[in-house]
């Protein structure tokens, strides 16, 4: 049951540049992506100093000026109090001015007739370059005719209506050439949302719409507006005392950055709806659970029109976020944009508040959630520690009031009015504002992140009264109640008494929590995003064992276990995102009714079953002088893509934790004759009870496989000999035509006809000891259950030097570290590799002393038993009776030369099993075998092995002495130094 | 502002209670059902959790139920936790007429059993029966142009409206009583099949609970936080108006409990 996601797993700290696009509300790269070509443009920063007009409206500001192509932007050196982002496109003449000396100034004049200039203070020649590239950018977007689409773009906009309609007695009146476009946009249909109809809540004359208006009109006149504005300290103060509702809608797009989504991909929405059209998914339904439980209030939304709008805008995101899909709160967040924004827009705004704004938030973990209520805590600890200390006292959480504000951004929480002027400073200030006013909330009210902080410091004294739960929640709601009432109406002074208790608790917000910023989240979020991810995980695997029908016969642990490596698995080999289901196929509801669940593909198993079984994965033991280490990689053979059809036993080509827990449980926990079957089941691909001679080789091949690794020939022999007994008892025991004799050839089976049943397979199998012990105890104890090392959670320490260790320790630089000492180990001949065995029983070379051919055809009985010596199991096992077979390969060890093998290499201190195993192997070494090797097995491989093995270990030793004496002094020196290092963890 | 404690504050334990479900079984509806005895057809998704209050008299004492009210999509549930921990009592809720709603309701059991306050008493609750039952109070002319009012809450899809209208009865019935009822028996759970709509079984399921709860021992712990219940703002939930549920009157016709 449930999903596995690894998600959080692939998260990555933002770049420096992704940090500069954030703040700049661009589109992150990765999203600029998509579709199409970004054309590879020269980044640049400069320092500059910015003037506004001929007239200089407002003061010069120092900052940086960032070409990042298609835009240039600009922030003030305190990054608050002036910034803006243009399209480069918008820019419609540069020019370079002719000033004093050593001044480099450009002239920038702007779509909307502002002319900006800004003051290249850095040296010549970076300036020089910075003016290339600013003319490079500029003519590739010339090309791309995007100067073009900006005239139809803003007819789109409100606020070409709200200046064109302010008269054009300005002077600037939207400049020169603009003049016949002002004249064109006053009749053009601008977008507007469905408070246009519907009305937009609140009383127009309380919230003084017309001199907000106003005074917008006035600040656009000069400082641009939608693609162009330029973000001074007045519009900052404009927002915060709440936006006027036409304009509402575009300035959020303004101030999000969702506009330059919406001007890049023009006709996106549409066609989106339009390639999905019909398609339903679990999102849809889910979708349309809540159409008409959003904001069921505003008239709007008890009209088709508005329910209809809002289906299309969730459906739209859904499908092209399929990840996220839809999550119970983005319909009130929808639906409350939709009020002042057309479809369009609120769809664009929507993915830059669920992408950018509040990431994880919506996920189907809600990491993104969880993680900032744990960092509101954090900060309510920091800033309201008497507070924080009384809640932990009386055991109340924070976020059991907090969480609700934070996910639909006191959409309804609160009135919805205030709640609209909390989303203004949210889109202008970004999400620290929702800390901030949390934080003023619990102060005097429990605060929001600003909002969040505000609330609770207003609400102090109240919240250190409470005794629970229930009571913060009680307090929070009558407060919420109360915003519109005066904040102190025992106040003699009129203008004292007309400040709301909503305008106190901004003001408590962004004065007193001024603290709180961009940079304190970011840092807190690093910090404690490990400690979330690890708690979701935990909870996750947690639930998914205890959703399992069945453990079978493993403990919870064990189950654990294996939940780790499937874990791991699927963080390697992440299975394919399941597909939408095709349009109009399997709509009707009911047959849909699973839930999903992870379930894991060939690839995935693979990676899956080399952290279970030793034999799915090859193990080389890599000594190179410095650092011992295991390389292991995935083996790929058919005996695991058979495992894998096999325990798909609905067969749906994939399998879920169940079935991996139920196909381990039929093998783990077996006993000898278990084995045997389920080993022929396996095999036994029709299941028809027979084996066909193919299935027959394949199993051979199997078990070659399983034992590709071992030491010795002994269990070669095995499989050979189980070959050349199979087909004699396979052959005897035919069936025969009636009356024929028993002297007769059998008559032939095809190699794809039945052939061998169980009890024959059986009988072959006990005829040998070796392969009877692998089956009694071997076979089952290759499935391992171990602790699946910890995997680091990409961390994200904080700091400099948390960053640096990081990007020294990457999987990358590893292999590079690996690679070096590698070398270096190679040429002082230190370099070695041995596979380790997946059963590891015969840990020294041991070799038959004299082996009689196994297929001459005739059945040999020998009454004397196969003694396996220096391996403790065989000794128990009883000889299992007659059938015993004629293999009498009596195996000795050498156990002087193995003596001396250790002690002529030298090796860095390590574990002594693997010492003895890696030296046997290094003798040994062989290429995996075919059954054609086995067939030709015999005493020659015996000398011969031990030839070429000794020449092997002569190569070595004369590599050895040949390089050691090349080492320079300083070389040496430093291998020592190496060696002494501490290894890279 | 916040009544003042009074007289029979002191005698009046709180209960915890936290209400679990599938999406759109219609957890909301059956706290409202019970805080203000209203149905509403549409009401907002609950996002993270909701909490209400209801006083309730069961013979000589006062409960105040605490009910959170949490989200049922799938992915709140990490939140749960977050609502259950310290709960006494717990309502775990299905829709008879969604078969895989059951099963939800299971995995929540079986969370709860494992997860939670180890005394927590558990019911469980079949709602939307009025969907399966023939309908005895005014009989909707099959088709009748009112699809709001068919279905239990407004979270039913239309699909699931036309359906009612379409399927006579028992038939719409995923669930039979047999089966959960079984299955409640055997995981030691009070048992109810309910309707918030029509308001069926709704106001039994928090009298067993009541009389199930140890409420003694929730005294002895809590007579420690002196103040506790007079706590100001505490008791001004919008669940206050309809005034207190006396259970005493439900005894007699109470359902179906396993205990």
């Amino acid at each position: 049951m449930a999903m596995i996601s690894t998600q959080l797993r692939n998260f990555r700290e933002p770049t420096k540049d992704q940090l500069t696009q954030l703040f700049f509300s661009l589109p992150l790269d990765a999203q600029v992506g998509v579709g199409e070509k970004v054309n590879e443009q020269e980044r640049m920063d400069i320092s500059a100093v910015l003037t506004l007009g001929q007239d200089a409206e407002e003061d010069p500001y120092p900052g940086k000026l960032y070409l990042l192509p298609p835009y240039l932007t600009f922030s003030s050196l305190d990054r608050k109090s002036v910034r803006f982002t243009l399209p480069l496109c918008t820019i419609r003449r540069v020019e370079r001015l002719n000033a004093r000396a050593g001044i480099y100034a450009l002239s920038l004049s702007l779509w909307h007739g502002m002319k900006i200039v800004v003051q290249l203070t850095s040296l010549r020649p970076t300036a020089d370059l910075f003016c290339a590239l600013l003319r490079d950018a500029l003519k590739a977007e010339l090309q791309r005719g995007q100067m073009k689409a900006v005239k139809g773009f803003v007819k789109t906009c409100y606020s070409e209506v709200l200046v064109a309609s302010s008269g054009d007695d300005s002077k600037d009146s939207a400049a020169s050439k603009a003049d016949g476009d002002v004249s064109d946009s006053s009749e053009s249909m601008y977008l507007g949302g469905l408070g246009l109809k519907f009305k937009f809540p609140g009383d127009p004359k309380k919230l003084r719409e017309a001199s907000k208006s106003k005074l917008w009109t006035t600040y656009l006149k000069c400082h641009g507006r939608n693609l162009t504005l330029l973000r001074y300290p007045q519009c900052t103060r404009l927002v915060q005392v709440g936006l006027p509702n036409r304009l509402r809608g575009e300035m959020w797009e303004t101030l999000s950055g969702s506009i330059y989504l919406r001007f890049a991909h023009p006709g996106m929405y549409e066609r989106i709806l339009k390639d999905n059209e019909g398609r339903t998914s679990t999102s849809t339904e889910e979708i349309e659970k809540d159409l008409h439980r959003s904001l069921p209030e505003y008239s709007a939304y008890q009209s088709e029109e508005g329910i209809g709008a809002l289906r299309r805008v969730l459906q739209a995101y859904s499908f092209r976020n399929t990840e996220t899909g839809y999550c119970q709160a983005m319909n009130i967040l929808a639906a409350a944009i939709l009020i002042y924004m057309s479809e369009e827009q609120a769809f664009w705004l929507l993915e830059v508040i669920c992408d950018r704004l509040l990431p994880g938030y919506y996920s189907p973990s809600m990491h993104g959630t969880l993680l900032d209520q744990r960092v509101f805590e954090s900060l309510v600890h920091r800033c309201l520690p008497v507070i924080y200390d009384h809640f932990t006292q009386v055991d109340v959480q924070l976020s059991v009031a907090s969480l609700p504000w934070f996910l639909s951004l006191f959409i309804n929480s609160m009135p919805m009015v205030f709640a609209f002027r909390i989303i203004d400073c949210f889109f202008c200030m970004g999400p620290k504002v929702l800390f901030q006013v949390a934080s003023s909330l619990i102060t005097t009210y429990p605060p929001l992140t600003h909002i969040q902080t505000a609330i609770l410091k207003i609400n102090g004294e109240k919240l250190l009264q409470i005794q629970d739960d229930g009571g913060f929640i009680h307090l929070m709601r009558e407060y919420f109640a109360s915003l519109g009432d005066s904040a102190h109406p025992e106040s003699s002074d009129p203008r004292a008494r007309a400040i709301t208790r909503f305008q106190e608790l901004l003001l408590v917000s962004f004065r007193e929590f001024a603290v709180i910023t961009d940079d304190t989240i970011l840092n807190e979020r690093r910090k404690f995003r490990s400690e979330i991810v690890t708690s979701i995980e935990s909870f996750s695997k947690r639930s998914a064992i205890r959703n399992l029908k069945t453990l079978e016969r493993f403990t919870k642990e064990q189950a654990g276990l294996i939940y780790d490596a499937l874990f791991k698995a699927i963080c390697v080999e992440p299975p394919p995102v399941a597909p939408l289901p095709p349009v109009a196929l399997l709509t009707t509801k009911d047959t849909g009714e699973e839930r999903p669940e992870t379930r894991i593909g060939l690839k995935t198993f693979r990676v899956f079953l080399s952290e279970i079984a030793t034999w799915a994965r090859t193990e080389k033991i890599v000594s190179n002088g410095f650092q011992q280490r295991v390389d292991r990689t995935i083996a790929e053979h058919e005996l695991i893509d058979r495992l894998f059809y096999f325990w798909d036993t609905s067969y749906r080509g994939a399998l879920s934790l169940q079935d991996l827990v139920s196909g381990l449980n039929g093998v783990m926990f077996n006993d000898l004759m278990e084995n045997i079957e389920w080993f022929f089941n396996l095999h036994d691909k029709n299941k028809d009870g027979y084996l066909t001679k193919d299935e027959v080789l394949t199993l051979s091949e199997s078990l070659l496989f399983i034992f590709r690794f071992e030491i010795g020939d002994a269990y070669l022999g095995a499989v050979s000999r189980f070959m050349s007994n199979a087909f004699e008892y396979g052959d005897a025991l035919l069936p025969r035509p009636d009356g024929s004799d028993l002297d007769d050839e059998p008559p032939p089976v095809e190699s794809n006809q039945p052939y061998m049943n169980l009890a024959t397979f059986r009988m072959v199998v006990l005829a040998d000891e070796i392969l009877e012990s692998f089956f009694e105890t071997d076979f089952s104890s290759t499935f391992r259950l171990e602790p699946v090392p910890i995997m680091e959670i990409p961390n994200s320490n904080t700091g400099l030097l948390g960053g640096l260790w990081q990007n020294i320790a990457s999987d990358d630089n590893r292999k590079i570290f690996q690679k070096v000492t590698d070398e270096i180990g190679k040429t002082i001949g230190k370099h070695q590799v041995f596979h380790r065995p997946a059963i590891g029983k015969f840990t020294h070379l041991e070799e038959p002393k004299a082996r009689e051919s196994l297929l001459t055809g005739t059945m040999r009985r020998s009454a004397s038993k196969s003694s396996l010596t220096a391996t403790e199991s065989s000794s128990g096992v009883a000889a299992p009776s007659a059938l015993q077979t004629s293999s009498s390969s009596t195996l000795t060890v050498d156990q002087q030369s193995l003596a001396s093998d250790i002690s002529s290499s030298e090796f860095s201190p390590m574990p002594s099993i693997f010492q003895a195993a890696a030296n046997a192997a290094a003798m040994m070494e062989r290429t995996p075998f075919a059954i054609d090797d086995a067939k030709d097995d015999d005493e020659e491989s015996d000398d011969g092995s031990e030839i070429a093995d000794d020449g092997v270990m002569d190569e070595v030793d004369a590599f050895l002495e040949a390089h050691d004496s090349g080492l320079t002094e300083a070389e040496r020196e430093l291998a020592k130094d190496l060696i002494n290092a501490e290894p890279v963890k | 502002m916040a009544d003042s404690a009074s007289g029979s504050a002191d005698r009046s334990v709180q209960v915890k209670l936290v209400l679990l479900g599938e999406a759109a079984v219609g957890k909301s509806s059956v706290v409202l059902r019970f805080v203000s005895n209203e149905f509403q057809p549409n009401k907002e998704p609950t996002i993270g959790a909701a909490f209400l209050t209801q006083k309730c008299r069961l013979e000589d004492r006062v409960l105040r139920y605490e009910i959170w009210d949490t989200a049922g999509q799938e992915r709140f549930h990490s939140l749960a936790p977050m609502y259950y921990r310290n709960a006494q009592a717990a309502v775990v809720v299905y829709d008879v007429t969604k078969a895989s709603s059951l099963e939800k309701a299971k995995t929540w059991v079986k969370e709860l059993q494992r997860q939670a306050n180890p005394n927590i008493v558990i019911a469980l609750a079949g709602n939307k029966i009025d969907l399966v039952q023939p309908s005895p109070s005014p009989p909707s002319t099959p088709g009748s142009p009112e699809p709001e009012d068919e279905a239990d809450d407004a979270t039913a899809t239309p699909g699931e409206n036309a359906g009612v209208e379409a399927g006579e009865g028992e038939n719409l019935r995923q669930v039979p009583r047999d089966e959960a009822e079984a299955y409640a028996q055997e995981a030691g759970l009070l048992f109810f099949e309910t309707s918030a709509k029509t308001g069926e079984g709704i106001v039994e399921i928090f009298t067993e609970i009541a009389k199930k709860i140890p409420i003694d021992q929730i005294l002895a712990s809590t007579r420690g936080g002196a103040g506790r219940p007079g706590a100001p703002g505490a008791r001004a939930g919008n669940a206050q108006q309809t005034g207190g549920v006396n259970l005493e009157e439900n005894n007699a016709k109470k359902d179906g409990c396993a205990c």
